[in-house]
């Protein structure tokens, strides 16, 4: 009988590109590190989705953005950073995150969608903070990729100038206050968790961000 | 003893955290290696070429250093302090000073030298209290009274001293030709970008090809990869390299008495901001040498005229590192305005800057 039986088909190259190997919904999720495990739908980030972290400059909004890819770093997946002019080292590795698998681009200039398109084809999560005022048409292009590439986006964006278009998660820093002691130890962040997806989550929390540790921990 | 050109580069002599000095002393390197094949690197900052050969070729000794002087000034951007004698240990000494010493005139040029060019705070100070104030006195001493009293590297010094031998210990980095292999890429570093169990997967490639994109839309530095050093401080612990050059082989893994505890900003600035830090009179506040401030900050000034409030401030912790080369003070400082940001400043130089950002 296996005489007979046919070669398998040979497939044009075009087709063999969009094929992708059966994966199960759990692993079209990325982990998330404590404490944003329990307030994300599925205790994740779905692949495909678009984050949108919200908050004033310099109160809290990149350390939280960078705290939602620890997890999925340690495990392996990589992470680029766009537009972020100047990461602070030390404090994204204490936050946890594997730096031997991020990608920085800090200066994109004029080109940041541009960088971010081409890195989306390559990293599993990436971390864009727009330097000027995001159009629609961009957020559309973007997201429509993200969602084809089955990358996280996690945009970081100021009230002032925020995402065009309505996303799957949004994490908004409504308050942040310093406790002190003789030096500077923790930030207590009250975050909004909103979206489409987290419906039935949403609401305000609070959270430490960086705690003693430079970690980011519940509230 | 052969007649030497030494180009010493004090922009390139000290290690910069993001490797930039060694690169810019590989090029210098490579660019002198064509002038003349047998350009000896000796450590960062310091290059040596016999002069013989080039200057036959050149026309002159002349025309040697004003070709080396301007590919440096090309390459560096400033000017090197070159210097001729016989041997290494009287090059390196007549290129501090910037001076040619004339054929035959090294052995007397090396004798009016001041012991203290030896390097040896005990042999400097025994030698002044003797009575011996230069290299020619030292040197004049018997072989054996100088055993008598000091060490074995103490006699290896009066060696040089003498003439007898042309490079006093020390003065090249025997790791120096590795590390600029290593740059080269001609030593592979084991430690690339890994992945699980140390091997790469088909993920790490996709995350390559995408930063070689990026890459060549953006130019060669545009995407950086980061690791952490050793250090006291955020701003000296992070080194940022562009992606696809040479990990550092230094690991961080040696304890940092007084380290910076977490936790750490979130931005440090690659070119701090200059600022200023006034009391609640406008009076600006100083570091005092004992460590403290001459008043209690009350705003921070930028230069764009931006004003804010400082409602809480800690520190400052004094710093000095290195004071047997650098002598470099600094004082950190940290404060949250009254727009609830927090910021890193740092007292150096009597002007303040900021660092970090609480982000």
């Amino acid at each position: 009988m296996f005489a007979f039986s046919t070669p398998r088909p040979r497939l044009s190259d075009d087709l063999v590109a969009t094929l992708r190997p059966v994966t199960l919904a759990k692993s079209r999720m990325l982990p998330l590190g404590e404490p944003w495990r329990a307030l994300a739908p599925g205790g994740g980030l779905r692949r495909g989705s678009t984050v949108l972290v919200q908050a004033q400059p310099g109160s809290g909004g990149l350390s939280l953005a960078l705290s939602l890819v620890t997890e999925a770093s340690t495990l392996g997946h990589w992470v680029a950073v766009v537009g972020v002019d100047d990461p602070g080292v030390v404090a994204i590795a204490d936050l946890g995150v594997d730096l031997r698998r991020v990608l920085f681009v800090p200066r994109p200039r004029g080109a940041w969608a541009e960088s971010a398109a081409d890195l989306l084809d390559g990293v599993d999560l990436l971390v864009v903070r727009p330097p000027s005022r995001v159009t629609h048409r961009v957020a559309r292009q973007l997201m429509d990729r993200v969602r084809e590439r089955g990358t996280v986006l996690i945009a970081l964006c100021e009230p002032g100038a925020p995402w065009p278009l309505p996303v799957d998660l949004s994490f908004d820093i409504t308050h942040a206050r310093w406790a002190t002691s003789s030096r500077l130890d923790a930030r207590y962040l009250t975050v909004r968790v909103g979206g489409r997806g987290a419906a039935q989550r949403s609401g305000e929390h609070a959270v430490v961000l960086p705690n003693r540790k430079g970690r980011a921990a519940a509230g | 003893m052969e007649r030497l050109l030494a180009v010493w580069i004090p922009t390139l002599s000290e290690e910069k955290p993001d490797g930039s000095s060694l690169r810019s002393y590989l090029e210098v390197l490579d660019a002198l290696s064509v002038l003349c094949p047998f350009t000896e690197p000796v450590r960062l900052g310091l290059l040596v070429l016999p002069l013989r050969g080039p200057s036959r070729f050149f026309g002159g000794e002349e025309a040697v250093l004003a070709t080396v002087s301007q590919s440096v000034r090309d390459l560096v951007g400033c000017e090197p302090s070159l210097g001729v004698a016989d041997g290494l240990f009287c090059a390196e000494l007549a290129a501090r000073e910037g001076m040619v010493v004339p054929v035959g005139a090294t052995e007397s040029f090396r004798r009016a030298q001041p012991i203290s060019v030896l390097g040896r705070k005990d042999l400097t100070t025994t030698c002044r209290r003797l009575g011996l104030h230069t290299l020619g006195a030292f040197a004049d001493l018997e072989r054996a009274r100088v055993a008598e009293r000091f060490s074995t590297p103490v006699l290896a010094l009066h060696r040089v001293a003498r003439g007898e031998v042309g490079e006093m210990a020390g003065q090249r980095d025997p790791r120096i030709t590795k590390r600029l292999r290593t740059l080269r890429g001609e030593d592979e570093v084991g430690d690339e970008q890994i992945g699980f169990f140390g091997q790469r997967g088909a993920g790490d490639d996709r995350a390559q090809a995408a930063a070689y994109r990026v890459r060549n839309r953006l130019g060669a530095d545009a995407v950086v990869v980061a690791s952490l050093r050793g250090g006291r401080v955020p701003e000296d612990r992070a080194t940022l390299v562009p992606f696809g050059s040479p990990a550092s082989a230094a690991v961080e893994d040696a304890p940092w008495p007084g380290q910076f505890r977490a936790p750490a900003p979130a931005m440090t600035l690659a070119h701090r901001v200059a600022v200023q830090l006034h009391d609640e009179t406008g009076q600006q506040v100083a570091m005092g040498s004992r460590g403290l401030l001459s008043a209690t900050p009350a705003s921070l000034l930028f230069s764009s005229q931006a004003r804010r409030d400082v409602i809480w401030h800690a520190g400052p912790w004094p710093l000095v590192e290195r004071w047997w080369v650098l002598n470099r003070r600094r004082a950190h400082l940290q404060v949250v305005l009254a727009t609830g940001e927090a910021v890193l400043l740092v007292a150096e130089s009597g002007r303040w800057w900021v660092v970090g950002i609480y982000d």
